[in-house]
């Protein structure tokens, strides 16, 4: 080492001891078993400095007021060298982190490494979780285009359901009666300054503890089990044999550089999505959340009307109680998914409601846009058949329905709904769904004119 | 090393005036000084924070439009602006709602949220029926909900006519009998 470096070193060294501060900290040693899974921790903690830095430099440029916002961002991605490429690290970034911080929350369940002494740094892990949610929805509404301004007025409106204090939740989501200038300034405050100095105040407790404690060990061996009496013992003869934090490294390290050059890739090549600025006197426009909120999306499909708050408020008040007391109700000493089947078998079950809701969500069929050509082009239906398409469309049955892949899955899809039923039968239900199906939950249409309703049976009749 | 002339910081000695009763008396007056300057700085903040957003009656009168150009029976989607010159934050300048001329100087002005999560309801003049994007609720001309999720009818804007102009003004909800259940976000 260059003699004046050394000089440097040592003078520190007099001063504030860090010769023993980074020997305690890099050279302390890991249990023996430490894998590539291990990494997601520091995985996560990279994804979320670069998130903080990309964001620093947004915000060079961006302008939180409706009246600039848009064209701020627009300025960046257009004008702005790299302006594309930084915004897009940030956006895709964002997904990365979900994922990753997902991942891990998964790879700590599935090796029990919530379970005692690091109970506390389980709960402090969910709560990152949380706040990381917290950053996507609050990070949506700022480029305040459609997608955001309308996410936000479904978001804050879902707040709003909550029991008792949903209302002056909604309000103060708000900042006043509806989505505006004061909504983008609170998300914008929330998103920039209150929420990273949570996080990273979380974040500085949750790695206290990890170094405190020690990385949770692999259950393998005699520390698939723990109990109190021998952990401690067990878990220094393992470090005996284990390798150094320092050597990890290296694995993180790896990790780390593949995430972002992922992420580059990503950015480098995929445009962030963009849509008109946000237009709240639009009704033609049909929201749809961020992905990883499609299950609340679909979940909302399943409870109507005063039912709502079970899935606005208590199924997710539930599930969010559920992670954080986990190390108290799991309280088995067998840490192998195999050996608390229990635990596995319910959070495997959450795992797969939650894939197969945002499948459902990701693959929702979207209503037509006003003014488009049905899926089944009128003009090559014979005439008689065409009267019916147009009637369909008029109705505005596609509100309820699916035909082709277009229409909003509310009621039974109709593609091929000529298949199972004949015009009589059709007709009949239209005029009066209840009185044929007394469960049906499609409103009467009366009132429609009679040549109307043969050319829309005929027409339904006629789809196989 | 220990000198009995020089206080030494690491002598457990230096610490025996430290009696349980003294840490109590030292404990309680930190927390009363922690929470007098948590209040004093606190209240305010939170006043900050959260008056705007629950203060009453913010919305001034909305100018719809004149009545003659709404006929009867019919829905028709407006933009409608307020009178009074905006300041910041604006949040005002252009509101859509759907109007209906219910007859006999009788009006129904919807607030353009669909009930259940928000969504943009479109007015569907052949069907006769309000359509959410979203999860498939449907209102008819009156704001009632035929189908779907939403839990109550449309929301509706109190309303005036003033020498033949409509005004809109609050947004109130009502109940399935179409009465009056309360101002939203009031």
């Amino acid at each position: 080492m260059a003699p004046r470096l050394t000089a440097v070193l040592d003078w520190l060294q007099e001063r504030l001891g860090t010769r023993e501060q980074f020997t305690r900290f890099l050279d302390r040693r890991l249990p023996v078993g430490t894998t590539w899974w291990h990494t997601l921790g520091s995985a996560a903690l990279f994804l979320i400095l670069l998130q903080t830095v990309t964001g620093f430099f947004l915000a060079f440029y961006y302008v939180p007021s409706p009246e600039h916002a848009y064209d701020s961002l627009t300025y960046i991605q257009n004008e702005i060298p790299f302006g594309r490429f930084v915004r897009g690290l940030h956006y895709w970034g964002a997904s990365f982190v979900v994922v990753v911080v997902f991942l891990h929350l998964l790879r700590v369940f599935v090796m029990g490494a919530y379970k005692y002494p690091r109970e506390m740094s389980w709960i402090v892990g969910v709560a990152i979780f949380l706040v990381v949610m917290l950053f996507g929805f609050t990070g949506y509404l700022l480029p305040w285009d459609q997608k955001a301004y309308w996410a936000t007025v479904v978001g804050t409106h879902i707040a709003g359901t909550a029991p008792v204090i949903g209302e002056y939740l909604w309000r103060i989501l708000q900042g006043g009666v509806e989505v505006g200038a004061r909504t983008l300034g609170r998300f914008y405050a929330a998103h920039v300054l209150i929420l990273p100095a949570i996080l990273y105040g979380l974040i500085l407790v949750h790695l206290s503890m990890v170094i405190y404690q020690g990385i949770a060990p692999t259950p393998r061996g005699p520390l698939a089990r723990i109990r109190k009496e021998d952990y401690t013992r067990l878990y220094e003869e393992s470090k005996g044999r284990g390798e150094t934090f320092f050597e990890h490294l290296l694995r993180d390290a790896v990790v780390a550089f593949v995430l972002v050059a992922a992420l580059v890739l990503v950015s480098a090549t995929a445009t962030v999505p963009m849509e008109e600025v946000a237009d709240p006197t639009d009704t033609q426009y049909v929201p749809r959340p961020e992905w990883y909120f499609f299950f609340l999306f679909e979940l909302l499909w399943r409870f109507p009307g005063e039912w709502i708050p079970v899935a606005t408020f208590w199924i997710p008040l539930a599930a969010v109680l559920l992670l954080f007391l986990l190390p108290f109700y799991d309280r088995t000493t067998g840490r192998h998914p195999l050996r608390r089947p229990v635990a596995s078998g319910a959070g495997a079950g959450a795992l797969a409601l939650i894939a197969v809701l945002t499948y459902q969500g990701a693959t929702a069929p979207l209503p037509p846009r006003e003014g488009a050509a049905m899926p089944q082009e009128a003009t090559a239906l014979p005439p008689a058949l065409a009267k019916g398409a147009a009637v369909y469309e008029a109705q505005g049955c596609s509100a309820c329905h699916v035909l082709k892949g277009t229409g909003t899955a509310a009621g039974p899809d109709l593609t091929r709904v000529g298949a199972r039923r004949d015009e009589p039968w059709l007709k009949r239900f239209i005029k009066n769904p209840s009185a044929v199906q007394p469960r049906s939950a499609m409103p009467p249409y009366g009132d429609l004119a009679e040549d109307e309703l043969d050319a829309l049976g005929k027409y339904l009749a006629s789809l196989r | 090393m220990a000198s009995t002339t020089t206080a030494d910081p690491h002598d457990p000695a230096a610490t025996q005036s430290l009696t349980p009763a003294r840490r109590r008396f030292v404990s309680v007056v930190l927390g009363a000084i922690g929470a007098a300057i948590a209040a004093i700085v606190g209240v305010p903040l939170a006043a900050f924070f959260a008056l705007p957003a629950l203060r009453r009656a913010e919305r001034r009168w909305l100018e719809v439009g004149s009545i003659a150009e709404f006929a009867e029976g019919q829905i028709a989607k407006v933009l409608a602006k307020p009178l009074a010159a905006q300041v910041w934050p604006y949040e005002t300048r252009q509101v859509a709602l759907y109007v209906l001329n219910q007859g006999g100087g009788k009006f129904a002005l919807y607030h353009i949220h669909c009930t259940h999560v928000g969504c943009p309801v479109r007015w569907n003049a052949p069907a006769g029926r309000f359509f959410s994007p979203c999860h498939g609720g449907v209102f008819d001309r009156d704001g009632r909900v035929v189908a779907g999720p939403p839990p109550r009818p449309l929301d509706r804007y109190e309303y005036k006519v003033d020498k033949g102009v409509l005004y809109a003004g609050r947004v109130y909800r009502v109940n399935e009998k179409l009465e009056f259940a309360g101002w939203h976000h009031a």
